[in-house]
């Protein structure tokens, strides 16, 4: 592997450990793993391999029981609520399987929402969130809300809102899990055109031909990285 | 402060769609501070109506006089009377006449009998006054200048008149307006339960005063007024009100003593009995309306105050509902980069709208409801700014005591089982 770029993730013996009450869940086992600048890497595994985890930790949602995690070379790992508010804020951009858009919001207001927790002006945010929405090529859907978008279009809203802080990394959850197979390639496609315009991505799929599409391809079994090519 | 500016957007909006999605929950919510608040401010609409009136009866009044009387004029009170048992006597025209001869400190001194309103016939020729006659009074003072009242044309009463028992009499505006709509008064006949006076004087408007038509009133020397009412009609023989005016207000309270002292010494009353009269001055007649006001205000205020520990529980409650509905926004919201703060102000600020939206309706409420009372009375409604502020205030307060718990609760969910809830 090319080991020249930058590089943005960096996760050293982390595990995650569940404790329910009498049993104890490991769902990551000590996993060392390096992300770089402008990679696309999809992640896969069955359910209860300990993905959702592993992506949980890498988006900062979580901190890992044992082990370090570092981002953009600062320590996460050791972080409070609140700075990791502000890392998911700044430095990575979402994307879920079921969109998780907030259905009172029209699409502005939904692309706009992580702007109103960084400090930004008004005026500031309205570029930003019509840049992203004509990035995903829905400047003529700005004020409809999500209950009036086709499933493809509101993936679309929900992939300006996670480019609209101009963030380090993107983490896509089965993007394409609750789409038809049409507009699930014209997101694929999408994210082809992100990671050649220099983005990073990291997806979660268990589908292989959307795996394929990707550079980079870890497999998790375990809570163990099983393959990482 | 963009970022609290946000949420004040935000949360105006999401009050605004949750109110729309839930109209009846909000609505009934609502209503206990809309009771609250409006029933606060439909009183203090009425009381701050009176109390301006009162002012204006205050700032007619001397200071340095003070009145004997049967009761107390203004005994508004809650309860069984404290008062004197037993029967209480009329003030008599002897002891009025005993008194006028004994008191020292007392520089002027009037007697009146006041029929208020009077039943009596008041005719012109055929032309009978329709309405109630609002004040008939008999005195032997100068009515005219202690009751602020102007004379329009003629002449006041005059010793001489109350010397002969004169068949004189003075009429308000109102009086003219009914009875010599084209004509001058001064001069001309009028009846008073068949009895012929003639008019010596014609007041000038005064408007109305506590609910009462100043210029529905006929004046006669009150000489007169025994004559030819005192022994029967109206309640049989007329209870007489003493003014006294003491030299100035620092020998006011010499007077007052010296004038109980005498009236206990010309009833007889013996040492150690209480009085059976009332005697009181200006102030202390304003303070027992002060007294009434303020045991009022606390009444109400004890109502309003349980009507709105009522409706907070259920703002609380009203919260509590739209966390759990709103679960999942907060998970996205907190993944998307939402510190504990920004979700805690985002639920708290919406509790603050929520109650001042219903202290506003409130509100609005109170003063038309308060307006409607004032106007039934036939007073000029005064809007209560001091309460109208307090209970906006009252409202916010609320808002942030009961949107306390479920903001804290909101701010500490955790984002990733959040955006999994359903």
């Amino acid at each position: 592997m090319v080991k020249n770029k930058k590089e943005i993730i960096e996760i050293q013996s982390v595990s995650k450990i569940y404790n329910l009450g009498q049993t104890v869940v490991k769902a990551l086992d000590n996993i060392s793993l390096s992300i770089y600048e402008n990679d696309y890497i999809s992640i896969m595994g069955p359910s209860g391999s300990g993905k959702s985890t592993l992506m949980n930790i890498i988006g900062c949602l979580d901190v890992p029981t044992k082990g370090d995690y570092k981002f953009n070379s600062e320590l996460i790992s050791e972080m409070n609520d609140n700075q990791l508010a502000n890392i998911r804020n700044q430095k990575i951009g979402f994307v879920f399987q079921t969109f998780n858009l907030l259905p009172k919001l029209n699409a502005m207001q939904n692309v706009e929402v992580p702007l109103i927790y960084s400090s930004l002006g008004k005026k500031d945010r309205t570029e930003r969130v019509e840049e992203a929405l004509s990035i995903v090529g829905l400047q003529d859907r700005m004020t409809h809300k999500p209950n009036e978008l086709s499933g493809g279009q509101r993936q679309r809203v929900a992939i300006a809102r996670a480019l609209v802080n101009k963030p380090s990394i993107i983490l896509a959850d089965e993007p394409t899990g609750n789409l038809d197979s049409k507009s699930g390639n014209d997101i694929l496609k999408f994210f082809s055109k992100l990671h050649k315009a220099g983005n990073t991505i990291i997806m979660v799929t268990h589908e292989e031909s959307v795996a394929k599409l990707s550079k980079r391809r870890i497999d998790i079994f375990d809570g163990k990285i099983a393959r990482d090519e | 402060m963009n970022r609290v500016f946000s949420y004040l957007v935000d949360a105006v909006g999401g009050v605004l769609f949750y109110f729309g999605q839930t109209k009846l929950r909000t609505a009934l919510t609502l209503m206990g501070i809309t009771v609250g608040v409006s029933s606060i401010i439909a009183i203090m609409t009425v009381l701050a109506t009176f109390e301006k009136q009162t002012e204006m009866l205050v700032s007619d009044m001397k200071t340095n006089i003070f009145y004997i009387t049967k009761d107390n004029p203004i005994d508004i009170q809650f309860g069984p009377s404290t008062g004197r048992k037993g029967r209480i006597p009329r003030i008599t025209w002897d002891e009025y006449e005993q008194l006028k001869r004994t008191l020292t400190l007392t520089t002027n001194m009037a007697a009146t009998t006041t029929e208020e309103p009077s039943d009596r016939t008041i005719s012109v020729g055929k032309e009978e006054l329709k309405s109630r006659l609002a004040s008939f009074w008999g005195s032997d003072g100068d009515v005219l200048s202690v009751s602020k009242y102007d004379i329009l044309d003629g002449r006041n009463i005059q010793d001489i008149d109350i010397e002969n028992s004169r068949r004189v009499a003075i009429v308000g505006y109102y009086i003219k307006e009914q009875l010599f709509p084209y004509s001058n008064p001064v001069g001309q006949s009028i009846e008073i339960d068949n009895i012929p006076f003639e008019i010596i004087a014609l007041t000038e408007p005064k408007g109305e005063l506590l609910g009462q038509n100043m210029d529905s009133m006929i004046g006669i020397p009150i000489s007169t007024f025994l004559k030819y009412f005192g022994s029967k009609g109206w309640r049989g023989r007329p209870d007489l009100q003493l003014i006294l005016e003491a030299e100035s207000m620092d020998s006011l309270a010499d007077a007052t003593d010296e004038a109980i002292g005498v009236f206990r010494a010309i009833r007889k009353i013996p040492p150690g009995d209480p009085n059976n009269f009332y005697i009181a001055t200006n102030d202390q007649l304003m303070d027992t309306f002060g007294g009434f006001t303020s045991s009022l205000t606390i009444f109400v205020g004890l109502i309003a105050g349980i009507s709105l520990l009522v409706a907070g529980i259920g703002i609380a409650n009203i919260m509590l509902v739209s966390l759990t509905e709103r679960i999942k926004e907060i998970g996205i919201r907190k993944a998307l980069g939402a510190r504990r703060i920004d979700i805690f102000l985002q639920f708290l600020i919406e509790a603050i709208l929520i109650s001042l939206l219903g202290g506003i309706v409130g509100i609005i409420l109170g003063l038309s409801f308060g307006s409607v009372v004032a106007i039934f009375l036939e007073q000029d409604p005064v809007i209560p700014f001091d309460w109208v502020f307090y209970s906006l205030q009252i409202c916010a307060s609320m808002g942030i005591i009961f949107g306390l718990y479920p903001a804290i609760r909101a701010s500490r969910l955790n984002p990733i089982d959040s955006m999994r809830y359903d």
